[in-house]
């Protein structure tokens, strides 16, 4: 793993956040409370497995009984299945408020069985994704902290402790591995931005790490920034498809995406007012590349990507808006990954809340 | 067979938490369950190890106990215990700080609240206790925008609420269909309340019309102070702008000191640590400073591409100069 970067030690995972595999089977961890990804090899001990789906009913109630906590304390973040076991990698909260603890958790795609993955001596990796000041900048912040060490100044008969810290972290919100980078999309609790960072990997130093503000312009109209909540490389990596906190669906080319200059993207869909898009996949099917949407207001939405490269950018409003796509009867969705050349793994909640691992059959979308 | 334990009970072992079971069988099958809240058939038991203290079992949980949780200890099969984990009961003590926009009227395109509570906050909550009401005392659903993950500052107190930038962008379906989530000459309050919260808290503003002016230094009043005194440098906005921004946005090139947001954030004020030194400075303005309706030195919120005054600027930092009285 040395090729990697990777050492081993103990990986010090303060909350639960987006996941998602890399290349040789690597998992980076987005840890959102410290402002770092972790890159980690997670051991996996499962030999590689079939075209087979994998449904495990109450997988939430599953997990709690496994983490000796009642359902209510556990909260699944995040979803990974692992690219050649299959086994299904999941990012969790385990407790609420102070005592909230992160655990990652790996459920065996053959038998359905629970276990926790020791993180405290492992190989891996850690990147900062703090937009810290730039050497030169002589910024005080103003902030007074009580407590929080830094340095003392003093003004008057007033004795103020500064810190100088950095800028504040963006909150991850979706990552993805492209061709030997890492994307990350994030938000930021202050300024209202949009930016895609681009980290390669191996990690190197900071300075390798690459940002860029993406606007969209809706109905050739108005354009503006916008977070991005979840996104999809697809078209071998060349493309990728970003929904935002405000449900366009947005097309850049990642060829387009140079550091340093403006990128507008091009808003090939809508899906409609008080809708979320919570995560998007793609699949292959008959040789054709397929993208779904799942959403927190309609079933599971599914574009062909060939309709979106013939998309012209939206601009007229109203509805149906953008590219041809089918509502698949399939409500709950909260995360989706892909599970093997047949079939797409969703997790899914049902009427009464409880929570469950399906497996779509692609062929049948 | 009846399964022979005579005592089983809260306890530490080697310094850990544990549950202490007197008088089991050496090679008994102990497990330890919380039991689940509906059926839904075999669950794997609670992680875990055994360890022998003389003659006592100790189950030594992988991860810790929550208070308030029951836990159900089974011996070769059969339920032999029900621990409940006493509950820590907390009295209500956090409190609001502050709301912000800290201001009496915002534009019907704001964008962005803050809430500052008094001590750390647990994720994930925040949505069922932080909402619009308008003047009639009507939850306004739909205003604001529900986030996951929630948007708080690194200490956990300050949360970031987004009202939906989907109805406030025009253009797209949700303004479309839904409109603005506020409405000019009306008023409305946040209202921040929760049983952990000694007091619920809430501030009520007036709406007034839409800001969607780029914000240009070039239009602040700069007060210079004199020179070798430490008199504060002043700058007095057109329009209140954004309090979390202000807090690292402002500063003067090469002097040390602390920079403070005036009254409803119109304003900011500069001490240095050290007297001024007589003549020229500068204060670099950091352009993703925005104002409440998202509106920033470099751009506006959303920009008419028929409008050329919506152009955004050139990007690079901005200075502002002053010379020392």
């Amino acid at each position: 793993m040395s090729e990697l970067g990777l050492q081993v030690g103990a990986v010090a995972l303060g909350s639960a956040g987006p996941i998602t595999f890399g290349p040789e089977g690597i998992l980076f961890l987005a840890d959102n409370d410290a402002a770092t990804i972790f890159a980690v090899d997670v051991g996996d001990p499962g030999a590689a497995a079939g075209a087979q789906p994998f449904d495990l009913e109450d997988v939430d109630a599953r997990v709690a009984a496994h983490l000796g906590c009642e359902v209510d304390d556990v909260v699944i973040r995040d979803l990974a299945v692992h690219p050649t076991s299959h086994n299904v990698y999941l990012s969790v909260q385990r407790g609420l408020g102070a005592d909230a603890q992160p655990v990652l958790v790996r459920v065996d795609a053959l038998d359905g069985s629970i276990a926790d993955v020791a993180l405290d001596a492992v190989p891996f990796a850690a990147v900062t994704i703090a937009d810290a000041p730039a050497p030169d900048d002589e910024r005080v912040d103003g902030i007074l902290w009580p407590d929080a060490g830094g340095e003392e100044l003093h003004y008057g008969e007033l004795a103020l402790r500064i810190l100088r810290q950095p800028i504040r972290a963006a909150t991850v919100t979706d990552m993805a591995y492209v061709d030997g980078s890492l994307l990350v999309a994030g938000l930021s609790n202050e300024e209202f931005s949009s930016k895609l960072r681009r980290i390669p990997f191996p990690f190197r130093d900071e300075a390798a790490d690459t940002s860029l503000e993406i606007f969209h312009v809706s109905h050739g109209k108005w354009e503006t920034a916008a977070p991005i909540r979840t996104f999809v490389p697809y078209d071998s990596g060349r493309s990728i498809l970003a929904s935002y906190t405000c449900t366009p669906v947005v097309h850049f080319a990642l060829d387009d995406l140079v550091p340093g200059t403006k990128a507008v993207g091009r808003t090939v869909a809508e899906l409609g007012a008080v809708n979320r898009p919570t995560d998007m996949v793609t699949f292959v099917d008959g040789g054709e590349e397929y993208l779904l949407v799942a959403n927190t207001s309609h079933g599971l939405v599914k574009i062909a990507c060939a309709d979106i490269d013939a998309q012209a950018p939206l601009t007229e409003p109203g509805e149906p808006v953008g590219v041809p796509r089918e509502v698949e009867d399939l409500q709950g969705i909260l995360r989706l990954a892909n599970l093997n050349g047949g079939y797409v793994l969703a997790l899914q909640k049902d009427e009464a809340g409880h929570k469950h691992l399906r497996s779509l059959k692609t062929a049948s979308l | 067979m009846r399964v022979d334990v005579t005592g089983v009970a809260w306890s530490h072992v080697g310094g850990e938490d544990c549950i202490r079971l007197v008088g089991v069988a050496p090679g008994a099958d102990v497990r330890v369950r919380v039991p689940p809240a509906h059926m839904v058939g075999e669950l794997p038991p609670m992680a875990g190890r055994l360890i022998a203290d003389g003659d006592d079992r100790c189950f030594v949980p992988r991860f810790p106990f929550i208070p308030g949780t029951a836990y159900a200890v089974v011996v070769d099969g059969e339920t032999v215990a029900e621990l409940a984990r006493p509950r820590v009961e907390r009295p209500a003590t956090a409190e609001v700080l502050e709301i912000h926009p800290a201001v009496s009227e915002v534009p019907r395109n704001l964008l962005r609240i803050y809430v500052t509570f008094s001590g750390p906050m647990r994720e994930g909550v925040a949505a069922a206790h932080v909402r619009l009401v308008d003047a009639a005392g009507v939850a306004m659903h739909d205003a604001l925008l529900p986030m996951e993950p929630e948007l708080w500052d690194g200490s956990r107190q300050r949360l970031t609420v987004l009202l939906d930038p989907a109805r406030i962008k025009r253009g797209l379906v949700g303004h479309q269909e839904l409109g603005y989530p506020l409405r000019a000459g009306e008023r409305f309050r946040v209202v921040v309340d929760g049983a952990w919260l000694r007091v619920p808290h809430e501030r009520e503003y007036a709406v007034i019309d839409d800001e969607r002016r780029r914000i240009e230094p070039e239009r602040w009043i700069v007060r210079a102070p004199a020179a070798s005194t430490r008199e504060p440098v002043e700058i007095v906005f057109d329009r209140p702008l954004d309090h979390a921004l202000l807090a690292r946005c402002l500063r003067v090139v090469g002097v040390d000191g602390v920079g403070r947001a005036g009254p409803e954030d119109r304003s900011w004020t500069f001490v240095p640590i050290d007297p001024w030194p007589a003549g020229a400075h500068s204060i670099a303005v950091d352009p993703v400073l925005e104002d409440l309706a998202g509106n920033s030195v470099d751009r506006v919120f959303d920009r008419d591409l028929a409008d050329a005054a919506d152009t955004p600027r050139t990007p690079g930092p901005v200075h502002l100069p002053f010379t020392t009285r």
